[in-house]
């Protein structure tokens, strides 16, 4: 046994990462670490290499106690981690992001060039043919693709030769036969008697590749064993709850026979963005639209170019008339409303009161001068049609508990009764209970004729939620689910088909 | 004991109360005498008007965030009082007009900071610092064969001589000029969004602000406001000087950061610079009774800036 | 020669755009000046160029790093005074020497105080370098306060007339410091400057010690700044309080005319010592063609914005022609 992680527990402020984290990996072999979003693996993965420290439970390696208070102090132990991309320096060149802090010296301190030069073409042969162009050591790593960075980050982590290798979605933005020419690389380091850990959720890849097995969810490890005797069915099971209180979260949804008897309220032609390539859909008045698929494939471009936020090419009408949105403003004035799902970075002003977040988008309503105490009754109202538990609407919204502050961010459209409500993953980080008066807010909204499209990266909320899910791959629509055909398991297997598809290119 | 919070504005004039009653302790000081103290406090608030109003435009572009500020405010102070000086020529029906010219030009070169800030992409400081060369630089061709021009009657009488109940027409002056700042920040809608985009910009244009038009409007604002305050400072001296403007500008980031004014940006009010305008001439004033030269002001404000931006102006830590 | 030839060439050789400019600045003082390429002027020139190239290079050191410091200037006025009043005009060589070696400690205690203040403390650069640089111009104006002063004639001769092997001193300074920067880019430090300037989170995940990197920084341009205030001392000959105020503003000018970027990561030194030239060239020009003396300041004044603004015009015109 190399690593054995036992009953870890991570709090965040009041949220509980994870209650009793446990996994165990032997040299020489590849553990997948599995879980739905929001199960804990990531922060599992992150007290490993020490990005993260612990609250409670060990961490042993070689049988002994370990403790890693710093990423350094893991990389000194034998610990390397593949980022997504979060530790290459843009300006510098590929030697020079992959080298650093390591570079070979001459005697006289100065970095070896030819030595760094021959290093880095070697282990980019690792990767030789995958690349669409060939990539030289020079190449400054800001003008590389998202797959070639990836790339780069998994040689930089090979580079340290370490004993334990943590592969924390890197599956993610490489092409087919980049994975497979990866999991080549990972069979040889097998046999070198390197232990690798595969944080995924792809399934494919998964038995693939895997020895064992650990699944979290909800902050546990509720199943752990060899792959080879369990199925997929049984693995996804583990991951998903089976009762749960989202599946009922709405009673009355549409068939597809009664959207279709609704009149169009938005529709998007050939929209193409940086990373959208060519969307085009149409939501129904009072539908409630669900946008799913993997994480990163343009649904959260989809939702910031219809709120004008971003530039993009192509045709966005509302109510059958042609709009041409600048800027949020003039959405906003069409009565379009963004609820973002970054709260701290998008959502609001953490040092100014519950108020003024509140009234944010909507201060000319109350003239010059402002008149505050229709303000103060009007911010009011909000917070009472929200159930919002707070000391006072003057205190500042960090006061405010995850759930709570995620209520006011939707609060601010809600005084502006929005035709068009366009969530970005809205409930990431927010209690059960605040998720529950969610979604009921949302199924009134659309009751009274409100049109919603939802992003969220958690397949349950999407199953539970919408009259139809539009699951998105590579930037472009793929599959529609609606009627009977909305299961967990559908959704699942369509955000994954995707990939399955390219695999038989 | 319960730990109770002051606001800064408060803690700041506690501050400088407290200063004002160890002045009175030094040999030049009032001492006991209360019709002196009276006095003497009341000339320093007076001296501290037009720090005040200097550093108003001040308030505005920290709040904006961004890291905001304005290094030309003193030659646009030293201009348009050149330029008021020059206008009015001692005559009293000049004065609404000149008032006029010297916010238009104050306003155009803040507009062109903000246009430099926000289009060009050129950070506040240098970008206004490069301004207020350029500004000097106007200074000079307009001052050269030295300027002729005089103050109005109606200024030095207003601002300078005492009016009602013995309190000084600047001081009047610089209550409804706090006024009119507090309505602005606090009851006007352009004054919300500022506090907003001092914050988060993101969030700002995702909830429906134009943050570059509200940036270039609010260095322009604070341009005319600078000017402004060069119009008050001229009715107060009488003459003008090429360095007029320029004991202030140090001074004026100074006071709004003593205000409680966060230097990131995003909190913040004009009480506080009020309060910290008066700190600071307390602290200057102090300084020449006890006949210190200026070169230990500069060490003293340049030690008082630095040690309220340790205790107030912590960025984040790398690690989480 | 395409667009797409020329971003590439720039990326690799940023302080070409400034070389560009130096040339025309060159031609253009020549034509003003007939006596420009004799031996003599080009001494002049060079060792007024010098001290400002010496601090430009200090701030790109800061600026790579991510950072910036406002409080050069301030630097420079203090060793100046210092200079001015312990050595005075009726110094010895010695004691020159002596108090040179006391205008590098002060520098050094300069920079790491900005250095503690910005990386130890974390506060944001340009105001605490600004406050600094208010407390160390009234230090400067305590030692001095009112021009005078001076350094031996010995000594300013030597900077005015040195021409070992009938180049100029300035030029042997700059090749010094070329070689010096050329070894650390090279090393290891060098490539943790660049990391840290480029993408500072980056950096520390990759376990470089970024809070060291930048106090160095800090010391680096603190150091240079001392360097450059013994060359502005060696220049005038005397003392003035107030002789660095200028110089920062024109050292942030140079770096960014240098083509080494604000925000850190890019660029070099090289770039920097071109653009401190180009910029004194062109207040050259102004000083030669037949610009009323009163309309000169404003002038000068009015290149520097334009030097500032123009990464940003011409980011503004690349971005319309996508």
């Amino acid at each position: 046994m190399l690593l054995s992680a036992q009953n870890i527990v991570k709090r965040y402020g009041g949220v509980v990462a994870l209650s009793d984290g446990n996994l165990n990996v032997s040299s020489g072999e590849v553990v997948a670490l599995v879980g739905a979003n929001g199960s804990g693996k990531s922060t599992l993965s992150k007290i490993i290499n020490g990005v993260v420290v612990l609250d409670g439970g060990q961490l042993l390696l070689d049988g002994a106690p370990a403790e890693f208070a710093s990423p350094q102090a893991a990389r000194k132990m034998g610990i390397a981690t593949v980022f997504q991309e979060l530790s290459l320096v843009p300006q510098m060149s590929i030697a020079e992001n992959i080298w650093l802090t390591r570079e070979p010296l001459h005697a006289n301190g100065m970095v070896n060039h030819k030595e760094v030069l021959a290093r880095t073409e070697r282990l980019l042969k690792l990767f030789e043919g995958t690349f669409k162009t060939a990539l030289t050591p020079d190449v400054s790593v800001n003008s590389l693709q998202p797959d070639e960075k990836q790339i780069i980050e998994i040689l930089k982590a090979v580079s340290t030769d370490p004993r334990i290798l943590i592969l924390d979605e890197a599956t993610a933005s490489l092409d087919s036969r980049q994975v497979s020419r990866l999991f080549e690389l990972v069979a040889e380091w097998k046999k070198a008697g390197k232990a690798i850990i595969f944080v995924s959720h792809r399934m494919e890849e998964i038995f693939r590749i895997a020895d064992t097995y650990t699944v979290l969810r909800n902050g546990k490890t509720v199943g752990s064993g060899v792959i080879k005797e369990v199925t997929e069915k049984e693995l996804v099971n583990l991951m998903i709850e089976q009762a749960s209180v989202f599946s009922h979260a709405r009673q009355n949804r549409l068939s597809a026979r009664e959207l279709a008897q609704k009149p169009v309220y938005l529709s998007v032609k050939d929209l193409t963005t940086d990373v959208l390539r060519g969307v085009n859909l149409e939501v129904h008045q009072g539908e409630l639209l669900g946008l799913g698929g993997l994480m990163g494939q343009g649904q959260r471009e989809l939702l910031r170019a219809i709120f004008g936020y971003i530039q993009y090419q192509g045709r966005i009408n509302i109510q059958g008339r042609e709009v041409f949105y600048r800027h949020p403003a003039d959405a906003i004035k069409d009565g379009t409303a963004f609820v973002p799902g970054d709260r701290g970075k998008e959502g609001l002003l953490y040092i100014r009161s519950i108020l003024e977040n509140i009234l944010l988008p909507s201060w000319k309503e109350f003239g010059v001068p402002l008149r505050m105490r229709k303000a103060h009754q009007s911010a009011a109202v909000v917070g009472k049609s929200l159930n919002l538990k707070m000391a006072g609407l003057d205190e500042p919204v960090s006061s405010l508990s995850g759930g709570n502050a995620q209520k006011v961010v939707i609060g601010k459209w809600l005084k502006r009764k929005p035709q068009l409500l366009l969530l970005d993953d809205p409930t990431k980080g927010v209690d059960v209970g605040t998720k529950a008066e969610f979604y009921k807010l949302l199924a009134n909204l659309c009751d009274e004729g409100k049109t919603i499209i939802f992003y969220s990266s958690d397949d349950e909320e999407l199953v539970g939620l919408c009259d139809r899910i539009l699951v998105m791959h590579d930037g472009v629509i793929r599959t529609s689910l609606i009627d009977k055909m909305i299961t967990k398991r559908n959704l699942v297997a369509a955000s994954l088909g995707a990939s399955e598809e390219e695999q038989h290119e | 004991m319960k730990r109770f919070r002051i606001s800064p504005p408060a803690a700041a004039l506690i501050l400088a109360v407290t200063l004002f009653l160890l002045s009175g302790l030094l040999p030049n000081g009032f001492g006991s005498d209360l019709g002196i103290a009276k006095a003497q406090a009341t000339n320093i608030v007076r001296l501290a008007v037009f720090l005040g109003v200097i550093a108003a435009g001040q308030t505005l572009v920290i709040i904006s965030g961004s890291e905001g500020i304005d290094l030309s405010a003193g030659s646009v102070v030293t201009l348009t009082a050149i330029l008021a000086y020059v206008l009015i020529k001692g005559n009293d029906n000049m004065v609404l007009p000149a008032i006029g010219v010297v916010l238009l030009v104050g306003a155009v070169i803040g507009l062109l900071n903000g246009i430099g800030v926000t289009f060009l992409k050129i950070s506040p400081f240098v970008m206004t610092l490069g301004m207020a060369g350029v500004v000097k630089g106007l200074i000079i061709i307009l001052n050269h064969g030295n300027v002729s021009g005089k103050v109005a009657p109606i200024m030095t009488t207003i601002i300078a001589r005492p009016v009602v109940f013995g309190i000084p027409g600047a001081i009047l002056i610089w209550v409804v000029f706090g006024l009119f700042m507090w309505f602005l920040l606090e009851r006007t809608p352009f004054g919300r969004n500022l506090f907003a985009i001092g914050v988060n910009r993101v969030t700002s244009t995702l909830s429906g602000i134009r943050v570059p038009w509200l940036n270039i409007a609010t260095y322009s604002l604070a341009g005319a406001l600078a000017g402004f305050g060069g119009f008050l400072l001229v009715g107060n001296t009488g003459v003008v000087f090429i360095s007029l403007g320029d004991p202030y500008l140090f001074p004026s980031i100074a006071a709004v950061a003593v205000g409680g004014t966060l230097l990131s940006g995003g909190k913040g009010s004009y009480w506080g610079t009020m309060s910290g305008a008066i700190v600071l001439t307390l602290i200057t004033s102090l300084l020449t009774t006890m006949q210190m030269p200026e070169s230990v002001r500069r060490m003293v404000l340049g030690g008082t800036l630095l040690l309220l931006i340790s205790i107030y102006g912590r960025q984040r830590a790398l690690r989480q | 020669m395409n667009r797409r030839r020329w971003n590439q060439l720039l990326l690799k050789y940023p302080f070409l755009f400034a070389l560009i400019l130096l040339a025309i600045a060159i031609l253009v003082n020549a034509i003003l000046q007939p006596t420009f390429f004799t031996r003599e002027s080009l001494n002049n020139n060079m060792r007024v160029f010098l001290p400002l190239m010496i601090l430009a290079v200090g701030q790109a050191v800061v600026m790579l790093g991510g950072g910036i410091d406002i409080s050069v200037g301030g630097i420079v006025s203090i060793v100046n005074t210092i200079l001015a009043t312990q050595v005075g005009l009726q110094g010895s060589p010695q004691k020159m020497w002596l108090f040179v070696g006391l205008s590098l400690l002060a520098g050094l205690a300069a920079g790491t105080l900005n250095g503690f203040f910005v990386s130890v403390l974390r506060l944001q650069p340009i105001i605490t370098t600004y406050a600094t640089s208010f407390l160390f111009f009234g230090i400067a104006l305590y030692i001095l306060p009112n021009p005078g002063g001076g350094i031996p004639q010995a000594i300013s001769g030597l900077y005015r007339n040195s021409t070992p092997l009938g180049i100029p001193l300035a030029i042997y300074v700059i090749v010094l410091i070329l070689l010096g920067w050329y070894y650390l880019r090279h090393t290891r430090y060098g490539r943790y400057l660049y990391a840290v300037g480029g993408k500072a989170e980056a950096a520390y995940e990759s376990g470089v010690p970024v809070v060291g990197i930048q106090f160095s920084t800090y010391i680096i341009s603190g150091m240079m700044a001392a360097v450059a205030g013994i060359a502005m001392s060696m220049l005038t000959g005397s003392g003035n309080a107030d002789i660095g105020s200028a110089m920062t503003l024109n050292s942030v000018t140079a770096v960014v005319i240098g083509g080494t970027a604000f925000s850190g990561g890019v660029g070099g030194i090289a770039g920097p010592i071109v653009g401190a030239m180009t910029l004194q060239m062109i207040m050259n020009i102004i000083s030669f063609a037949n610009i009323d003396t009163w309309w000169q300041t404003f002038v000068n004044a009015l290149i520097i914005v334009i030097a500032l603004a123009l990464p940003g015009l011409l980011n503004l015109f690349q971005g319309r022609k996508k």
